[in-house]
């Protein structure tokens, strides 16, 4: 069917191209068919796949010994949205559970804070500084950029680093912020973890934090660090079944109904991973079409060609060239408008990616890092050569059937 | 006698236009000798053409055979009469039909490529051919930039690339004016004297004919006369030349 003698295919390259070249219009229109296809692939999937380790990375770096205990049903929405709080009792009894050893009760709000005169919306969070920051510094990747921690029971605070960067330009350790009308000093800026909410917080001590904004009971969430020896799995499993089991008693909760979200950084990961995977098969769907399309493009163009080229056919035809020579010239031809396609697709794909990443560590919304492995370029151009060659199939062989007494009368 | 070097045997072309069969060859007998210099003459839609095709074993006939060098051609396959005539035949066409992206050496190299020459070897026997033809200078031209009488030397070039044993021109001066045509057809003879090469003609031009040694007059798809050079009167008055 084919004619794939090594030494020849690099003589039908060169005629392949002249055609390509001498049609240089039409070529270009060919050929970005693909191009489209490929960029939405390589931009929106490299993106997503950034997206993904970010997040990713930001739950590893949260200790695998740590639970996550949230009110609400995670698979209920409604139970979610409603601004549920964990009692003081819950946080009792996940205190007491079997394997928890500290308990770190996370409890934040949204307050007006002044700083020179300037008057910003932010998340001010409360932290018992004595009890939980070795947590925060091992578990959750909080560092000082400058300055110092603050003192149990001081009104003193540490700012994010985007409040440090956009909300109060300029802010230094040693700086007064008010809160509610109480003035704090802010003791150190941190380092950024990576997400947008973290690094737009203020965090002062627990007690003041109460006093200050009125939430004087419960938490928000709350992580649980457990004991060596103890499988996450294992404890979540009682910290659930404790905390439902008293909700029963106290209201008379159904069996089988869950008031409580409790996530191991396993399980959360998994949630992020499948979230992230139907995203990316979602994409790849789309694009895909959008490559098929492409290459129905390839193929309206190789049978217009085939049409115009009839005769040059008869005469290849004429002095010696086989069928399988035919066929392979215009599979060449059209493996090349993929290929070039794919590569042109890729390397716009990869500036846009890479355009989109610059802009977010200029606006730092949240983290996000164009990842564009070998894999994934590889995957882009040799897809889009396939497609290439499977639209020029047809017309090549329409090609290579023609008779060529037929093909040389041809006008 | 010496095999013929391409044999018809009672071949019909027959052309299918709706409901109506048009005969275009009518049981041709006909055998190319080696080293002959044949010329078919006949006037337009005499199926001289569809002779030529079916010479160059570019076509099939509807019934009869074409043997080439004794071998029944109707058994080969496509690949094999590519094969056969990119190796044995070389064409030479009135619309010289070179490939117009292609430069002069590209389009002469282009039936050795098919026959997987070696490239070094592809392009000293294309730039020398191309000088055989007075072509050295011209040789990374382009077809569209050269006038018919090279271009035709191109194709007369291409033609020899792969030694084949017999020519088949296809009104190889209709588009030239008569001085270049002459001088393709000197060079045809040439080819025919010096290097022994079997030549088919196809025309309808009579000043062509005092070239070759045997005149096939096609009319209406029939033989209607096969004159040899030593059949003088008749050779004359065929060709109403007078001495040349």
């Amino acid at each position: 069917m084919f004619d794939i003698n090594i030494k020849n295919l690099k003589e039908y390259f060169k005629i392949a191209f002249k055609t390509i070249t001498t049609r240089r219009v039409r070529s270009w229109l060919t050929t970005i068919g693909i191009i489209i296809g490929v960029f939405l692939i390589v931009s929106l999937l490299s993106l997503s796949q950034g997206l993904k380790s970010g997040v990713m990375n930001e739950l590893n770096r949260m200790g695998k010994d740590l639970i996550t205990i949230m009110p609400g049903d995670i698979t209920n929405i409604t139970s979610m949205i409603s601004g549920l709080k964990l009692t003081n009792d819950d946080l009792s009894i996940i205190k007491k559970t079997e394997g928890v050893k500290t308990l770190v009760a996370m409890d934040y709000t949204t307050v007006v804070v002044r700083y020179n005169n300037q008057k910003k919306t932010t998340m001010v969070y409360g932290a018992d500084w004595r009890a939980d920051l070795d947590i925060f510094k091992s578990d959750m990747g909080w560092s000082l950029a400058e300055g110092r921690w603050p003192n149990p029971g001081k009104a003193e605070a540490v700012v994010g680093s985007i409040i440090a960067k956009d909300i109060f330009p300029g802010i230094k350790a040693g700086n007064e912020i008010t809160i509610k009308g109480r003035k704090f000093i802010v003791t150190g800026i941190l380092n950024s973890v990576g997400t947008k909410d973290d690094d737009s917080m203020v965090g002062i001590d627990l007690n003041l934090f109460k006093s200050v904004t009125g939430e004087r009971t419960g938490a928000k969430m709350a992580l649980a660090k457990i004991k060596p020896n103890y499988s996450p799995e294992f404890v979540a499993e009682k910290l659930k079944s404790n905390l439902n089991e008293n909700r029963k008693r106290q209201i008379g909760q159904k069996e089988n109904e869950s008031s409580y979200t409790v996530l191991t950084s396993a399980t959360m990961a998994n949630i992020v991973g499948n979230i992230m995977g139907l995203i990316q098969a979602v994409i790849i769907g789309f694009a895909s079409i959008a490559i098929v399309v492409g290459g129905i493009g390839i193929m309206n163009t190789m049978y217009t060609s085939v049409r115009e080229r009839t005769k040059e056919i008869g005469i290849m035809k004429a002095i010696g060239a086989k069928n399988g020579t035919i066929v392979t010239i215009f599979l060449i031809e059209s493996g090349i408008f993929g290929m070039l396609g794919g590569i042109g697709g890729t390397l716009l794909g990869l500036i846009f990616a890479k355009a989109i990443e610059m802009y977010f560590q200029i606006h730092p919304l949240f983290y996000l890092k164009a990842d564009v492995g070998p894999g994934l370029i590889l995957f882009s151009i040799t897809f889009s050569f396939a497609v290439g060659c499977i639209s020029g199939y047809f017309p090549a062989r329409a090609a290579s059937k023609l008779k060529p007494v037929d093909a040389l009368r041809y006008e | 006698m010496p095999e013929a070097l391409i044999k018809l045997e009672n071949v019909w072309k027959v052309y299918k236009l709706g409901e109506i069969d048009l005969s275009v060859l009518k049981g041709i007998n006909l055998e190319i000798m080696p080293e002959s210099f044949v010329t078919i003459m006949g006037p337009s839609g005499s199926g001289k053409s569809t002779l030529m095709y079916l010479l160059g074993l570019l076509d099939t006939p509807s019934k009869g055979k074409i043997y080439l060098q004794g071998k029944d051609t109707s058994n080969f396959s496509e690949d094999r009469l590519a094969e056969v005539r990119g190796k044995k035949i070389g064409f030479i066409f009135q619309q010289f039909n070179l490939l117009q992206n292609l430069t002069a050496l590209e389009n002469v190299m282009l039936p050795m490529i098919f026959q997987g020459i070696p490239e070094e070897k592809r392009k000293q026997k294309a730039k020398q051919l191309l000088e055989s033809v007075n072509l050295a200078q011209r040789i990374n031209h382009k077809p569209s930039e050269m006038s018919g009488g090279e271009q035709q030397r191109i194709a007369i070039a291409r033609s020899l690339v792969n030694d084949p044993e017999i020519l088949i021109a296809d009104e190889p001066t209709g588009n030239l004016d008569s001085t270049t045509g002459k001088t393709v057809m000197e060079i045809l003879k040439k080819l025919h004297e010096e290097q022994k090469k079997t030549i088919v003609v196809v025309t309808h031009d009579p000043t062509i004919a005092h070239y070759s040694h045997n005149i096939i007059h096609i009319q209406d798809g029939q033989i209607r006369a096969n004159h040899f050079e030593d059949e003088k009167v008749l050779w004359e008055q065929e060709n109403n030349i007078k001495n040349v």
